[in-house]
């Protein structure tokens, strides 16, 4: 059997060009993506994360997938998949 | 909405994917560095000659995080333990982890000793400016004037002297020859990669590494996101961000 992860799964942001990924079994909800986003389009989510407080997701009109909040994120939450 | 997908993270090689989330706090500095020096084993190729040493403290929540031999020893005697395998088994790349208490605190003195004798490793110390795992005390690194449980009014240099500063003291102490010391910080990752590559090649060539790196401490700062980063800004204007010691023919 696969293994499969729980995810919030944003598709087709940055004009289509990429998929936005957060597992909800890593993210711890620091926030600390949030600021580090350049576009400033990441906001808090209503899905929690692993400890029960808000994930996070982003605006898919304004996020670019420049995966900044992939790089960031201290605990591998986020994958930005470019197509 | 949550789905169920078949793949996972994107973790490096030298990470343990079984474990899942990381032990660390939300926000904790040292899942960025871990995760760094992870990318940098992995791309350097050094995944079957890497041997990672944690300390006591929160540096030892990372014993199941990579995904390489692991120890654990307490107290900073992770650099005497990881240089007596690198001088047992010259071929091997040791990695000494640790956080400030272990390494300028109660491990100071291994410490200076292994960039005395140049010894064949590579130091990390990463500096969140006070004792995370025991609930947030004064630490040798701890800025002027900062609240912490052990110093609930600010710290006052005139009692407990100035912060230590890591990387200057061992960049004095350390061969020219043989030595890269320098400090990174964890709000500019690609360069903090950059410095581990430099690092981790000088151990490779034999020689001796010590790279001290700003990190973050949320819970104990007691800060929201924003004011965590911001926190980091004024630690890095009180301890410089530079490479102090870097041999000849290192890129």
């Amino acid at each position: 059997m696969t293994k499969t992860h729980k995810a919030i799964k944003v598709e087709n942001v940055a004009k289509g060009k990429a998929d936005w990924h957060l597992y909800t079994d890593y993210c711890k909800g620091c926030g600390l993506c949030i600021v580090k986003c350049p576009k400033k389009c990441l906001n808090w989510s209503k899905e929690v994360g692993i400890y029960q407080t808000p994930a996070v997701e982003p605006n898919p009109e304004e996020c670019i997938g420049c995966g900044t909040c992939e790089l960031v994120c201290p605990d591998n939450a986020i994958r930005v998949e470019k197509k | 909405m949550i789905e169920m997908l078949e793949k996972g993270p994107r973790l490096a090689k030298a990470q343990n994917a079984e474990v899942g989330a990381s032990k660390f706090c939300p926000g904790c500095g040292h899942g960025m560095i871990l995760k760094t020096l992870a990318q940098t084993i992995d791309e350097l190729e050094l995944n079957d000659k890497a041997v990672f040493g944690c300390d006591i403290g929160c540096s030892l929540l990372s014993w199941n995080y990579m995904n390489v031999d692991t120890v654990q020893t307490h107290h900073g005697r992770t650099t005497p333990v990881i240089y007596g395998v690198t001088r047992a088994n010259p071929d091997l790349v040791g990695i000494a982890y640790m956080g400030d208490g272990g390494g300028l605190a109660i491990g100071s003195q291994h410490l200076v000793n292994a960039a005395v004798r140049s010894e064949n490793l590579l130091i990390i110390v990463a500096n969140n400016t006070n004792y995370g795992m025991t609930g947030g005390q004064m630490s040798p690194t701890t800025m002027p004037g900062q609240k912490t449980e052990t110093t609930p009014y600010g710290r006052d240099c005139d009692v407990t002297g100035r912060p230590a500063k890591g990387a200057e003291m061992v960049a004095s102490i350390a061969d020219p020859e043989k030595s890269f010391v320098a400090r990174a910080s964890v709000s500019n990752l690609r360069k903090l990669k950059a410095t581990f590559k430099k690092a981790l090649k000088n151990v490779d060539m034999g020689g001796f590494s010590f790279v001290e790196v700003l990190s973050v401490c949320p819970l104990n700062w007691r800060t929201n996101n924003v004011q965590t980063w911001d926190r980091l800004k004024t630690m890095e204007e009180f301890f410089e961000v530079k490479d102090f010691v870097q041999r000849e023919g290192l890129e």
